[in-house]
């Protein structure tokens, strides 16, 4: 794995909140799914339900988002578009958070241009929703509030079988923030709350997801 | 085992429907013959009568037993749009050849009448008129009537043969002897035949029942014309969708060209509403400025083709802090998306009862749906179909050691499974009987067919087995980056002496 290059303070905490636009970028092809597993898990869960645009030459490349898969990343009901082009695909996605139908919008693109992602910040805004782009490389000028890269990491060690992989992990890279410094972030899946919770800061539990009850830290 | 239809060749080597597999065999043995798929054969009548619309609006099945083969069309008032009845029966039997479907055709008063002529007249093409109505029908064999096997062999026995014979028999005494299960006895049959009783048609595709329509004085040339008009027409619809409290569901609107063909448009609307704005909204969406009018349009028709009940809701006094106050709903959204990038493109995933993967879940359009119970873990990525892997792996069932997908070489670092996944034996397509016999022994041990009598299944005989007739081995492994497939193994090493191919392996999805 590549070395990461950040210092990492220790007192940085994991922006539980999602802002109106931020970046998720897969650091390889196999990131892919834990990109898009770490951008439906940044969608507020409000009820509403989350949509995933990906255009159709995607999801012949990374396949498809199966519905029993996303049960723990709590954003359901799901409402998937597949268009045929990428611009097809943003316009989906900026219609749905304009609408204020939805929570918010995963959207993966391959390239995205200043404009395109201050239309999409300026309609998460108007809709009260929150909106991920998920991209298959570092894009350039962007309007999004944070900059994430995301790599699977090892799995947590599985208490009853030790050849069996645990609790998946995956590794946040905060790159780029406009109110926090860059960082770097341990998640793993919880299946008591059905999120992503940070692992690596503390010994144990690690730091609790907001909204968990939790006996013994 | 029975004959269900046969083709000409059988026919005239003396086979007839309703013959014993096993007589049918020992007076031709090289018949081929395949297992009845009743199912599969409505189905290609329905799309056949779907197809027939062209003729006329009323297009019925012929539902009687022995084969569905038959099919109605009432072309009352419809024979001159295609030069007369003669040249209308010309052309049907004309394009039904050039689509390699033979028939045989016959106009006649009454449904009962032109079933009993396509049969039994011998004639490829033939017509009764109402005042040669009877004296055409008495030469036919009573099987022309539609009875079935017990009535027919009791007027064997009584001597009848012919429709004509029973012309002069008392109706009381007819109508006493002859009876069938559903009442339907021989004097009903005769009298539909004959027109004194009713015979109504079910169509295949009714009449849409909520319809407005607007004739103009002068053809509309331009898009503008046409828009300025759908306002009104659209009140118009909805003013007859309120009067039932119902909402369209899928509206279609029909333009009818001067030049006598029709262009229409359809809309799918997910939450049924008779919103006029949001109808017209989704039909320009749709591409209302793509609608051909040609020379022009006489008349445009908007049609609610499926209507469910509306249930007015009462807006809550306090607007909801959480979502803007013009929000959309999310049926609403979903229409609006699919108007512009096609229905297929716009789905939610909901769960199906099947613990085969790809099965285990459908795309609808968007809806309300339940979240889905959880359960073993699943990828959160598909990959659809499966792309095969070179795996090195211990005999017979342990994980991957290594694996090469798409090029790469991945060491694996952790693996849990296998979870088995046996094929869903109702699910496998019944297929011919064999020829011999201990194939079909071989073939029962692979899909538990046994308890269930299914004694035409088997596999390999018939070539390719499918791949959800083939038990599956599921791994979840992870490589040494920390990247989570989902692979599986098709086939099991332990069954290779029943010529199942050998095991492959394949990738079937990425967790995060």
């Amino acid at each position: 794995m590549e070395a990461v290059s950040v210092r990492v303070p220790l007192h940085s905490p994991y922006p539980q909140h999602s802002d109106t636009l931020e970046e998720a970028c897969a650091e390889n092809f196999r990131a892919m799914a834990a990109t898009l597993c770490f951008a439906l898990s940044r969608l507020p869960a409000d009820g509403r339900p989350a949509v995933v645009c990906m255009t159709a030459a995607q999801t012949h490349e990374y396949g498809r988002i199966f519905g029993r898969g996303t049960v723990w990343t709590r954003s359901f009901p799901l409402l998937l578009v597949e268009p045929r082009k990428a611009i097809e695909a943003l316009w989906a996605a900026e219609q749905a958070l304009r609408s204020g139908a939805v929570a918010g919008v995963a959207v993966a693109v391959d390239d995205l241009t200043l404009t395109q992602t201050r239309r999409l910040e300026l309609a998460a805004r108007q809709g009260l929703a929150s909106a991920m782009t998920v991209l298959t490389r570092p894009g350039g000028l962007t309007a999004a509030r944070r900059r994430w890269r995301i790599r699977p990491a090892p799995s947590a060690p599985n208490p009853f079988d030790t050849r069996a992989p645990g609790s998946l992990r995956i590794e946040a890279e905060l790159v780029r923030s406009r109110t926090e410094p860059p960082a770097l972030f341990m998640l793993e899946q919880d299946d008591e709350t059905h999120r992503l919770r940070l692992a690596d800061r503390l010994a144990g539990h690690g730091l609790v997801e907001a909204g968990r009850t939790v006996a013994a830290a | 085992m029975r004959l269900r239809a046969l083709n000409d060749a059988a026919r005239r080597l003396g086979l007839h429907r309703e013959q014993a597999d096993a007589d049918a065999r020992a007076i031709a043995p090289a018949l081929l013959s395949a297992p009845a798929e009743p199912a599969r054969e409505l189905k290609a009548l329905r799309a056949l009568a779907a197809w027939c619309g062209c003729w006329s609006p009323t297009v019925a099945l012929d539902l009687s037993p022995g084969g569905f083969e038959g099919l109605f069309l009432d072309i009352t008032g419809v024979d001159h749009l295609f030069g007369g009845e003669d040249a209308m029966l010309a052309a049907m039997r004309r394009r039904l050849k050039a689509a390699g479907i033979s028939c045989r055709v016959a106009l006649a008063p009454t449904p009962g009448a032109a079933w009993a002529m396509a049969r039994w007249s011998g004639k490829e093409t033939s017509r009764l008129d109402s005042a040669g109505l009877r004296e055409g029908l008495a030469p036919l064999p009573l099987a022309a009537l539609r009875l079935d096997e017990a009535n027919l062999r009791l007027a064997r026995l009584f001597g009848l043969r012919r429709i004509g014979d029973l012309y002069a028999l008392p109706r009381s005494g007819l109508a006493r002897r002859f009876r069938d299960g559903d009442g339907l006895g021989l004097v009903r049959r005769l009298d539909q035949a004959l027109g004194l009783a009713e015979e109504p048609l079910t169509p295949v595709r009714p009449a849409a029942d909520y319809r407005a329509v607007k004739l103009f004085a002068e053809p509309v040339l331009d898009m503008a014309g046409i828009e300025a008009r759908l306002p009104a027409l659209a009140a118009k619809l909805a003013a007859q969708l309120e009067r039932d409290g119902r909402g369209a569901a899928r509206l279609r609107l029909t333009g009818f060209r001067s030049i006598g063909t029709t262009a229409t448009l359809e809309v799918r609307i997910g939450t049924p509403h008779r919103q006029t704005e949001i109808w017209l909204r989704l039909l320009r969406e749709k591409g209302l400025d793509r609608l051909d009018p040609g020379f022009g349009f006489d008349a445009l028709a908007l049609s609610a083709d499926r209507t469910a009940p509306v249930i007015p809701i009462q807006p809550a006094l306090e607007p909801d802090s959480a979502r803007p106050a013009d929000a959309l709903s999310v049926a609403e959204l979903a229409d609006r998306l699919a108007a512009r990038l096609g229905e297929a493109a716009v789905t939610m995933p909901v769960p199906v009862p099947s613990w085969v993967p790809e099965r285990s879940e459908r795309r609808v359009p968007a809806q309300d749906v339940r979240p889905v119970p959880a359960g073993r873990p699943r990828p959160l990525l598909m990959l659809d179909p499966p792309e095969p892997v070179e795996v090195m792996a211990e005999l017979p069932d342990s994980p991957p050691a290594r694996f090469r997908w798409r090029r790469v070489l991945r060491h694996v670092a952790r693996a849990e499974g296998p979870e088995r996944l046996e094929p869903e034996w109702w699910q496998i397509q019944r297929r011919p009987v064999p020829e011999q016999a201990e194939s079909v022994e071989s073939g029962m041990d692979i899909f538990p067919l046994k308890n269930q009598g299914l004694q035409e299944a088997t596999c390999e005989n018939q070539g390719r087995i499918k791949r959800s007739d083939r038990t599956r081995d599921y791994y979840l492994v992870e490589d040494e980056n920390g990247a989570r497939y989902w692979l599986f193994r098709e086939g099991l090493y332990d069954r290779r002496e029943e010529k199942e191919p050998v095991p492959s392996w394949w990738m079937h999805g990425l967790f995060p």
